[in-house]
């Protein structure tokens, strides 16, 4: 089975998401960004180092938190991050020290003394968070960190993984959920079925794919055909070949939309047509995602 | 967040302090595994097996010490009920210590899926197996060595020629013992892992590792009464072959009262079988966690 299959893509420092469905190959990325499994072809560098070269000490300055539980059940979570960070490295008295302060940091300064067996999901999935920045990593891949949380946990936790780059820990969060990724991320890599769908600032993806909305109180379906005739993009999933009758036309727009609306005025003045409406609407990451998705030939299964 | 704590603002302090590198995590890994098995930082329940069971190893040498000392005036003196290299054996208790034990730092790792954040760290499949290993030799060999220390000293300070008298006497015993225990510890730790790391649960394990032995042990039995292998039919009581070793180092030879006793070549043959099951015990065991392996 190809799990990721010609995957080229450059991510920068900062807070990353890494968006796909279930078995678009994300976790396979991170094994192989961990150095827990090889490439068949080509190569991986994580921090300016080789994984191939050197995967023990690239694992070094790597935090990670898998999506699935894993934290040892009868231990306190004290412990259970103190050892972990021993094994990243830490001195004992400092991985100590370490765990203390990374779990007062995700909110578990009082429970950080109790069994992790009874902890809840939420607090399991602080543990899991705290585990991964005990050795101060330079980059934390987290896998779902959100998976199995209540509004409110969803939302600590968001916002918990949004600080992480001020202070000087670059992440990538696999997620599913792309409101997750547009509410924290300054970049997105999308995947689908191991392959690359787009990747890029978060900004420019939603600009890509931003709507403006014009609305006429008759002829929409010339507006339309003209529309498109001068090279715009139209879509509108209704008939528009009603010539007579009113209703709105979308128009895709990308960063710039300025030659785009100085298009719609002209033809709006040709047609001598009148404008009941004008909007723009950023699109959604689930959009972005549909679209590119689209493009790249792939389609909805 | 349910069961929630607020999350407070206080500020993040990067670390940068030494970091260790592959040593480092072993040897974390070691301390961890130790502390775990004999229940350290755990509740008393975990801890009261393990020390349970070196006090239960420990009543013969205390038994035999008091005894020493009762009849030191008298003309039993000298009485013991076993020689150091008996006591350097196979007892029930240390094939229980062995069951609780080793499944307990490898079975969980594995159930709760505890493996991944592990090797997401600087150390590779091998570096885990050492550090495993290590763990549980150290705690067999201190497990085993402990009663021998408690004998070897209670009946220096109880002997009645003196004690600078009886250490002299018993000079090789100071090598022997230790040498004898080192190779029955690292073959139980090798077994027991190895057959600890096929499963997921410890119960399985621990029953395992009890069966094997005990299975072996009588296979071996019914070889030899069959009289096809006679006293070669002891080098498949698995159970039993770090004894034969354990004879070789006192004695330079297996002891008269093995049934491999008077056998052609049954030293060497003793060896390769004892060095054959520690090799494929630690085959197995990096086979279980090659999947980290680079």
């Amino acid at each position: 089975m190809t799990a990721l299959d010609g995957l080229t893509v450059d991510v920068p420092r900062g807070l990353v998401g890494l968006v796909g469905a279930n078995g678009a190959g994300k976790t396979t990325l991170f094994r192989l960004l961990l150095g827990l499994a090889r490439p068949t072809e080509g190569s991986v560098d994580v921090c300016g180092r080789s994984v191939a070269a050197d995967p023990v000490g690239s694992r070094a300055r790597l935090g990670y938190m898998p999506e699935h539980d894993c934290l040892p059940l009868d231990q306190s979570a004290a412990d259970v991050v103190a050892t972990l960070g021993e094994l990243s490295g830490l001195p004992a008295r400092a991985a100590r020290q370490r765990a203390s302060e990374v779990l007062d940091l995700v909110g578990l300064d009082e429970a950080r003394f109790r069994p992790v067996g009874g902890f809840s999901t939420g607090m399991r999935q602080r543990v899991k968070l705290a585990q991964s920045l005990v050795a101060d990593p330079e980059l934390a891949l987290l896998d779902e960190p959100t998976a199995g949380l209540d509004p409110t946990g969803r939302e600590e936790m968001l916002v918990l993984v949004g600080r992480l780059a001020s202070f000087g820990i670059s992440v990538l969060l696999a997620t599913h959920l792309l409101d997750d990724v547009a509410r924290v991320c300054d970049h997105v890599v999308m995947l689908d079925a191991g392959r690359l769908v787009v990747a890029g600032p978060t900004e420019t993806l939603l600009h890509q794919t931003g709507k403006l909305t014009v609305e006429v109180n008759a002829g929409v379906g010339r507006l339309a055909r003209v529309l498109a005739e001068r090279g715009l993009t139209v879509v509108n999933d209704e008939d528009l070949d009603a010539d007579g009758e009113g209703g709105s036309v979308d128009v895709v727009v990308g960063p710039d939309p300025g030659p785009v609306l100085d298009t719609i005025r002209d033809v709006l003045a040709d047609l001598g047509l009148p404008l009941h409406r004008l909007s723009s609407r950023a699109a959604s990451l689930d959009e972005a995602f549909v679209a590119d998705r689209g493009a790249a030939g792939t389609g909805w299964r | 967040m349910s069961g929630r704590g607020a999350v407070y603002d206080r500020g993040y302090r990067p670390y940068d302090g030494p970091r260790g590198g592959r040593v480092a995590a072993v040897l974390a890994l070691y301390k961890a595994s130790v502390r775990r098995a004999i229940g350290l930082r755990r509740s008393w329940r975990q801890k009261f097996l393990p020390l349970g069971l070196l006090a239960v190893v420990s009543i013969p040498a205390a038994v035999n010490v008091g005894i020493g000392y009762a009849t030191r005036n008298s003309p039993l003196e000298g009485f013991s009920f076993f020689t150091y290299r008996e006591y350097v054996g196979v007892s029930s208790a240390l094939l229980l210590f062995v069951a609780v034990c080793a499944p307990d730092v490898v079975c969980p790792d594995r159930r709760q899926r505890v493996l991944p954040v592990i090797f997401a760290r600087p150390l590779t499949g091998t570096d885990y197996v050492l550090a495993k290993l290590a763990a549980i030799a150290t705690l067999v060999f201190a497990f085993s060595i402990l009663p021998q220390v408690l004998l070897f000293v209670g009946q220096t300070l109880v002997s009645k020629d003196g004690s600078l008298h009886y250490i002299s006497d018993h000079a090789d015993i100071i090598w022997k013992v230790p040498v004898a225990v080192a190779a029955l510890a690292a073959y139980y730790a090798a077994l027991s892992l190895a057959v600890s790391s096929l499963t997921a649960r410890r119960v399985v394990a621990g029953a395992s590792v009890f069966g094997l032995m005990i299975v072996s042990s009588v296979v071996a039995h019914i070889l030899r009464e069959s009289g096809s292998l006679a006293g070669r039919g002891q080098l498949f009581n698995i159970l039993a072959l770090p004894l034969l070793v354990r004879d070789l180092v006192f004695d330079g030879h297996i002891h008269e009262s093995s049934p491999m006793s008077g056998v052609a070549g049954a030293g060497a043959m003793a060896l390769a079988a004892y060095a054959a099951v520690l090799a494929t015990s630690v085959a197995v065991l990096l086979w279980r966690y090659r999947w980290a392996e680079r």
